[in-house]
């Protein structure tokens, strides 16, 4: 159930004090400014109270150990530590791993929070739920994707879609095809934007931006035009007189046709001096489109760092002999230094373009993985305790927000469960948790997000 | 989908003395990047190239020192039993230097 203002909460001026999201059940697909002004009316939602306006989130599928990246533990015997050794930052008392020497130099601009947990399974699937809608699972009701919340809250800024994934969805991890990358409950008009190419391909093309064969430009204004008669028709017999319909079929012929959007997804207009420095590579190209998209007027871009934990290098540490064979040498060789490389040419560029003043960059994974090294050297899922981080807009850079214990088996002080991060970026972006509501069990309405920001990221 | 990794990674090194430094990696894959520092035709070093685009190696040992420039070039993740990958391996990137110690 997609609807504002339609639950009877009584307040003294006569317009409802929440803002509920539901999608309605005629169908309705989608609202864009409309729906933002009732919601700003409503008080749920103080756009000018906003220092975040666009958000990019890299999900590190696989999920890299916390001991060997960002939560060492330098003193801990020989089968916790691991293999690698910490480094200096920027920021005196914390040290990283000491192969991401390019982040080290700017740990100023990152708030490390090294204290998430959370009690249930330890499944990628999990984990990719709980980060990127803030809701365990319930196959009663998907709770949408975090981009998908923003786009149903802000609605587009540009021709562009509001929630886009780079380079596409995430695939098979194991248990389930519940990633938490759906629009869910909020409808088709929020499906994220899945680009479904590969931008380091040297013919790279987006088969969504291009008009389908035996289409003339012709036939599809024809089309067009039949379909605004037809919107034109139902808005006179819809009862709802403000609401102003922004379907899917329009937001998907805006896309087709403008020069703005095709432009925003060319990265041959990028300098190869540019392309070179975020890596000729799925992720670091996927890095420098979402900057692209982001000046374009995309509001959340999700950059997957890959689409499965089978059959290839990625974070997933197993060391198992077959299809999780993942080990520390794909750390090394391979996925510190990518992901160092791609991050930094990212914050960088964002923050010369003047774009990282309010962009948030949040780099997410599932889990951590266990302490103690498994018998083949390698490291196993462990959602009891993990680091992720942030930096840009007014998330306050050089700290370290909680702890774990000496061998990183739990948080040792401030314990800082996945809904908290969402609702940090959500508060950042002035979307007012409190009065801002979501269809909970029996239609009853719940909180967006059941937690509170944490207040230490802000300046 | 695997990671694509295109164009082939290249780069120019000059020796000052015991000092080599690097130019930009054109087509840089980024992945690790090493200076690959062998005596006497054995390997004795690999330290990371990325932060500084500058290295003098520090023994003094006598020989004949040979550096170049190496990047991973990553074909699969698959590794043979005692943990070394199979396909996946660090290639040459630039010309080579030399001196005598």
């Amino acid at each position: 159930m997609l609807n504002v203002g339609k639950v009877n909460v009584p307040v003294c001026h006569g317009v409802t004090r929440r803002g509920f999201l539901q999608v309605g059940a005629t169908g309705l697909t989608g609202l864009s400014l409309p729906n933002l002004l009732n919601l700003e009316r409503a008080g749920a939602v103080e756009p000018a109270r906003a220092r975040i306006r666009n958000c990019i989130t890299i999900f590190l599928v696989g999920s890299p150990g916390h001991l060997d990246t960002w939560d060492m533990k330098p003193d801990a015997p020989a089968e916790v530590r691991g293999k690698f050794r910490p480094i200096r930052t920027s920021v005196p008392g914390i040290q990283i791993c000491e192969h991401f020497p390019l982040m080290a130099r700017m740990m100023h601009k990152v708030a490390l929070i090294r204290s998430l947990h959370y009690r249930t399974g330890a499944t990628h699937e999990n984990g990719q739920r709980w980060m990127m809608t803030a809701h365990d699972f319930n196959a009663d009701s998907v709770k949408p994707h975090s981009g998908s919340v923003i786009s149903r809250v802000f609605g587009p800024r540009s021709e562009l879609p509001p929630n886009v994934i780079l380079p596409g969805p995430i695939g098979n991890t194991g248990a389930g095809p519940l990633h938490g990358q759906t629009s869910g409950y909020l409808g088709s008009a929020h499906e994220p934007f899945f680009l479904n190419a590969d931008p380091a391909q040297a013919n790279f093309r987006v088969a969504d931006l291009e008009v389908p064969s035996g289409q003339s430009g012709t036939r599809l204004d024809a089309r067009h035009r039949l379909l605004a008669q037809i919107d034109d028709l139902q808005r006179r017999t819809d009862s709802r007189t403000t609401q102003m319909h922004d379907s899917a079929y329009h937001r998907a012929f805006r896309l087709l046709t403008s020069a703005r959007a095709r432009a925003a997804f060319d990265l041959s207009r990028e300098p190869d001096r540019l392309r070179d420095r975020y890596g000729r590579n799925t992720f670091g190209q996927s890095c420098l489109l979402a900057r692209r998209l982001i000046e374009g007027g995309v509001r959340y871009v999700t950059v997957n760092h890959f689409d499965t934990v089978f059959n290839l290098s990625c974070w997933d540490m197993h060391a198992d002999g077959g299809g999780l064979n993942n080990t520390y040498l794909d750390y090394e060789r391979h996925l510190c230094p990518q992901f160092d490389w791609g991050f930094t040419a990212l914050i960088e560029d964002l923050e010369q373009k003047g774009l990282l003043q309010d962009t948030v960059v949040a780099v997410l994974s599932e889990f951590g993985r266990t302490p103690r090294l498994n018998a083949r050297g390698g490291r196993d899922h462990y959602p009891d305790a993990w680091t992720n981080f942030l930096c840009g807009a007014n998330i306050r850079g050089g700290q370290a927000i909680g702890s774990t214990d000496r061998i990183g088996s739990r948080p040792h002080n401030f314990p800082i469960e996945p809904p908290q991060v969402l609702a940090s970026i959500y508060h950042g972006m002035g979307i007012d948790l409190d009065n801002t509501m979501m269809p909970g069990p029996g239609d009853r309405p719940i909180r967006l997000v059941e937690a509170e920001p944490i207040r230490q990221l802000f300046a | 989908m695997e990671q694509r990794y295109e164009g082939n990674p290249r780069a120019e090194i000059r020796l000052d003395g015991r000092r080599v430094t690097r130019g930009d990696v054109t087509h840089d894959w980024g992945l690790r990047l090493q200076w690959e520092v062998r005596r006497n035709g054995q390997v004795i070093a690999t330290p990371n190239a990325r932060l500084d685009s500058s290295y003098q190696h520090p023994d003094t040992v006598p020989g004949r020192y040979e550096i170049v420039l190496q990047m991973w070039k990553y074909i699969d993740y698959r590794k043979r039993p005692d943990g070394e990958f199979i396909a996946s391996r660090f290639i040459d990137i630039s010309n080579k230097v030399s001196y005598t110690i």
